[in-house]
């Protein structure tokens, strides 16, 4: 993925310039982000941190191309971010799982697969590689109705990296589930990312999951939403649950608060 | 029904279902049949169940119009579910559509469809045509409307992230907006075949010879109750089963899902 003689912060992946959105309502022209302006490395995990309401969600979406921003450019490898949604870059997971209830847990995460011309010889097997990952093999043929909360949100994480993109656009995926789950999908993420180094982009509303999962942190605030400040995360990977206690650990936590406070 | 389905067993079901309507049915027929041979009521005004029964046994052209009402009111429902499907799959996929279309569609249904029968009969005389016609225009509206709430109803985080794969509009259409609408429209089936029967009947009593509605009219005007009362309950019986068919499709088809409201 990475071009040779780079490093990860030598390859820039995503590049916000002075990204804004405006959405016209009754009451006249609201701005729900302004001014963004960011650069997310190749294989760096980039959580959005922010207060409900404060854009994090738009900007996501404007990363993904699937809103327009009003002002600004948002580059995906020197490309704009349309070519890199037509070339199937990215890989988006929801707050809600949004399976498709008809199929299977197997077949959810085919649905892809079908989309992006992958070879269909090499579906089956792809898709059970992927469940295995996530402990879900013999919940393959399980209709998500069947399935728990975090076993459906396994499944929506699996089906976002199917064809294998090299960027992962995740709306407060874990946001829904309780505490326990969360914490075990943190955990699952992780290790999943270890292995492909994907970009991911991360938002979420919960501090010690920013400071768990991410690289850097981009903190925002409200009305309109900005950056307001990004922090480093410089704790040690692969990042392990007794470190939640770590006071390194809690000085982050505090540290985001700080932040988001002003 | 539901509630029952909820909390009963599945062996127990059965009985409960069928016991309860199927005593009343013996007794309203047992007060009938009594009521008719005491106060001697001629067969003309009210005929008892047990004649109406026999003229059933005897009626041996009774299939044939049956065949041929049915004939018609499916096809005419076919090409309304074809049309119907159609139309809406254009107007989910076309502001311009549906700003342009719909407005015809609310009109249509405002037509009282009887008052179309003179025209179309004009048109295509006194054949089977005119009959499929009016049976496609009645399921029509139905079908339409509930099917583009249906397709419209697609989960939009799913539409979104087949968006983000650059889905073309035929993925999207047939991987996640038509089965998504698959119980609207079983329910839009379910309502309209009941509909296309009355169309057929209501069409064949302008200018047919042939069919159940001929057969209403003409035991009517002659005054054989008896047949009349064999045909009314030949259609009921028709409109009884399409509608359970496509209630267990419909069934069929919501698997796991939140149930679907009812189409008014």
């Amino acid at each position: 993925m990475l071009e040779p003689g780079l490093s990860p912060a030598d390859s820039i992946c995503i590049s916000l310039q002075g990204v804004g959105v405006t959405y016209g309502t009754q009451r006249g022209p609201v701005e729900a982000i302004a001014d963004i302006s960011l650069d997310i490395g190749e294989g760096e995990f980039v959580a959005l941190l922010g207060p409900t309401g404060c854009g994090k969600s738009t900007l996501l979406r404007v990363i993904g191309d699937l809103r327009a921003p009003t002002v600004g450019r948002v580059g995906v490898r020197a490309q704009p971010a349309y070519v890199a949604r037509h070339q199937n870059q990215f890989g988006f997971v929801f707050q809600e799982p949004a399976l498709l209830p008809w199929r299977s847990a197997l077949k959810n995460v085919q649905l892809p697969l079908e989309v992006v011309d992958y070879p269909p010889e090499k579906r089956a097997e792809r898709c059970l590689e992927l469940l295995g990952r996530v402990g879900l093999l013999s919940f393959k043929d399980n209709l998500p109705h069947e399935l728990s909360g975090g076993m459906k949100q396994r499944v929506a994480i699996v089906r976002a990296l199917a064809w294998d993109p090299p960027i992962l656009l995740m709306d407060e995926p874990f946001s829904a589930l309780d505490e326990l789950t969360r914490n075990q999908l943190q955990d699952d993420l992780l290790e999943l990312w270890a292995q492909d180094k994907k970009t991911i982009v991360f938002v979420t509303h919960n501090i010690s999951e920013a400071v768990y999962l991410a690289d850097r942190i981009a903190v925002m605030s409200a009305r309109p939403g900005r950056i307001s400040c990004i922090l480093q995360v410089d704790l040690p990977r692969p990042r392990a649950p007794e470190m939640r206690q770590d006071r390194d650990f809690l000085n982050h936590v505090v540290q985001a608060q700080e932040a988001l406070r002003s | 029904m539901r509630e029952a389905t909820a909390l009963s067993t599945p062996e127990e079901r059965g009985w409960e279902r069928i016991l309860p309507p199927a005593i009343f049915l013996a007794v309203i027929l047992l007060v009938w049949e009594t009521a008719v041979r005491l106060f001697e009521m001629p067969a003309w005004l009210l005929p008892a169940p047990t004649r109406i029964f026999q003229r059933f046994l005897i009626s041996n052209t009774l299939p044939y119009h049956t065949g041929l009402t049915l004939m018609e009111a499916l096809t005419g429902f076919s090409l309304a579910a074809i049309l119907g499907i159609t139309i809406s799959a254009g107007i989910v996929h076309s502001k311009f559509l549906e700003r342009g279309v719909f407005p015809y569609i609310i009109v249509s249904n405002a037509i009282p469809i009887i008052a179309i029968i003179p025209l179309l009969t004009i048109w295509f005389g006194y054949g089977f045509l005119p009959k499929i016609l009016i049976a496609a225009i009645i399921s029509f509206f139905p079908i339409v409307t509930n099917t583009t709430r249906g397709l419209k109803s697609a989960d939009p985080r799913i539409m979104d992230f087949v968006h983000s794969i650059n889905a073309t509009r035929w993925e999207v259409f047939s991987k996640v907006q038509f089965p998504s609408a698959l119980p609207y429209i079983f329910a839009a089936f379910k309502i309209a075949a009941s509909l296309s029967l009355v169309g057929a009947v209501v069409a064949e009593f302008y200018g047919a010879d042939r069919g159940l509605g001929f057969l209403v009219i003409t035991s009517a005007t002659q005054l054989q109750t008896d047949l009349l009362f064999v045909s009314i309950t030949v259609l009921a019986l028709l409109g009884v089963s399409l509608f359970a068919i496509f209630g267990k499709l419909e069934k069929a088809f919501s698997r796991g899902e939140v149930e679907v409201e009812r189409p008014r």
